[in-house]
């Protein structure tokens, strides 16, 4: 089984630089890009996701966006199938550092983890193992 | 002094309200009523009444009773109690429960009314202003709140952006991938930047004083097109202005041009992309007093939900382009300084119409 990433960012200056450090991590990590939440939260229900998919896809969440936050997908997201929400390990990726983000973020049982921007190598390879720890993934 | 000052006088007795009015007529406008009712319809009538006198011995209820029964409907006016020394007591307790300002004995003194409405008036005042104040107070706190927010978001996130790509720029050894990185760089301090010149607009418009003088639209027509000219050029999108303006037309143009460039931009940045035929439409005409502009586009519209909050701070519709979420914030700023109004229509992937009127001053 191999990881596969979604990133969900309106920015791309952020999009480049969570590539970076994705393929900093493995180059041969597939990296699926989304400038709007709520086309992201389509490509999850859709079909193509439901088959490809398999419980090893970790999603960088920008929080702050235009038209659906990341608090917004959040909410969306936790309403989902419970099967499709396995398949999902969430991180959030913000710049703020106001507590009351930080306990909004954490309130949601689908957020396994919060990254502040700007994003650094470690801190994502950190993520990763545990991820894969967590979920008893094994990487090629 | 301006306008007489507005009184009420409540009592049971018709000779006492006689006397008062005689007394007083020529220095307040005072009205009298005999029974509570009667106090009622005029407050309701004259808001800007200012002090209500009343006598406390009343067949129906005491003037304490009718100031406690009137202070939250009724509550600017200051109340003053007029009454017998025998009465001392409930006085005593309406005063420290803040339902009456003072009182006075009877039978009164013309200089102690006088005195009174005089130092009612200033009292009054004092409130009014407080209240203004108040009122503009809790309008700054609650922007302020909003600001603190957006800046943590608007202001540092391009920043950790291009803190996150230095890093990243360690490990780039192609120069394709370090210029693409750096164009993305420049489009995020790009955008830092315009959030800071909106700030700039936002302070000026809630601070600064209107500048009045005749506007030349055929002239403002001709800046425009210069400004826009190399936008539409480069995106191949078609600029057309319709000029009627056969009457001078009176304003500030420091916020007409806001509005103006805040409606065009983004006419010009929320093109759809899937169409061929590109346009912006502005129309200015003025007639009879009146400044009528109409911003249409071929754009990507408003979805339909989004369009009741796209005139609030720091409200962003679309995720297609760099926007602060200040521009129609201070465009409905700028029109309530130049008593304008404005109206939209949209149409998703079809385009956007702003309408704006601006009265001549």
């Amino acid at each position: 089984m191999d990881l596969s990433f979604i990133v969900i960012d309106d920015t791309e200056l952020d999009h480049f630089i969570a590539k970076k450090m994705i393929y900093h991590a493995d180059k041969a990590f597939e990296v699926k890009p989304f400038y709007e939440a709520l086309s992201a939260l389509d490509y999850i229900k859709s079909e193509e996701a439901l088959i490809k998919n398999n419980a090893n896809t970790l999603i960088l969440l920008d929080i702050y966006m235009p038209i659906m936050t990341g608090y917004e997908f959040l909410d969306a997201f936790e309403s989902l199938d419970p099967v499709i929400q396995a398949k999902y390990y969430i991180v959030v990726l913000t710049s703020s550092h106001e507590p009351a983000d930080m306990n909004r973020m954490t309130a949601y049982k689908s957020v396994k983890g919060i990254l502040s921007k700007p994003l650094l190598a470690e801190d994502l390879s950190a993520i990763i193992v545990r991820m894969i720890t967590e979920k008893g993934i094994e990487l090629l | 002094m301006a306008e007489k000052i507005k009184i009420l006088y409540l009592d049971d007795e018709i000779d006492n309200l006689t006397g008062f009015k005689a007394s007083f007529r020529l220095d307040y406008q005072v009205f009298t009523a005999v029974n509570v009712p009667g106090a009622v319809d005029f407050l309701t009538k004259h808001p800007d009444i200012k002090v209500i006198f009343c006598d406390q011995r009343m067949p129906e209820k005491t003037g304490v009773e009718f100031f406690e029964e009137i202070r939250s409907t009724f509550p600017a006016p200051i109340r003053i109690l007029i009454t017998a020394y025998t009465d001392i007591d409930s006085v005593i307790g309406a005063i420290n429960r803040g339902n009456i300002f003072r009182f006075i004995k009877k039978p009164w003194d013309p200089a102690d009314i006088i005195s009174a409405i005089d130092e009612a008036n200033k009292f009054y005042h004092t409130n009014s202003v407080l209240t203004v104040k108040n009122e503009e107070l809790r309008k700054a706190y609650a922007e302020l709140d909003k600001f603190a927010y957006s800046v943590s978001h608007d202001i540092r996130g391009p920043l950790s952006g291009i803190l996150g790509a230095i890093n990243v720029a360690r490990d780039i050894y192609d120069i394709n991938e370090m210029k693409e990185m750096l164009f993305l760089m420049e489009k995020s301090l790009k955008k830092l930047d315009t959030y800071i010149l909106s700030m700039h607009d936002y302070y000026s418009l809630q601070r600064g004083e209107l500048r009045i003088a005749e506007v030349n639209f055929n002239q403002m027509a001709q800046e425009l097109r210069d400004i826009y000219r190399m936008v539409a050029d480069a995106n191949n999108i078609k600029f057309i202005i319709t000029v009627d303006q056969r009457e001078p037309f009176r304003s500030d143009i420091v916020p007409l041009k806001l509005v103006l460039n805040n409606l065009l931009s983004n006419a010009f940045k929320y093109q759809n992309k899937a169409t061929d035929d590109k346009r912006v439409e502005l129309t200015m005409l003025v007639h009879r007093g009146m400044l009528n502009i109409e911003v249409k586009d071929t754009g990507i519209g408003i979805l339909g939900n989004h369009i009741g909050e796209i005139f609030n701070l720091f409200y962003r519709a679309s995720s297609q382009e760099a926007g602060s979420g200040f521009g129609l914030y201070n465009v409905k700023s700028a029109l309530l300084k130049l008593n304008g109004q404005i109206e939209v229509n949209s149409a998703l992937n079809r385009g956007t119409t702003f309408k704006v009127s601006i009265p001549t001053k």
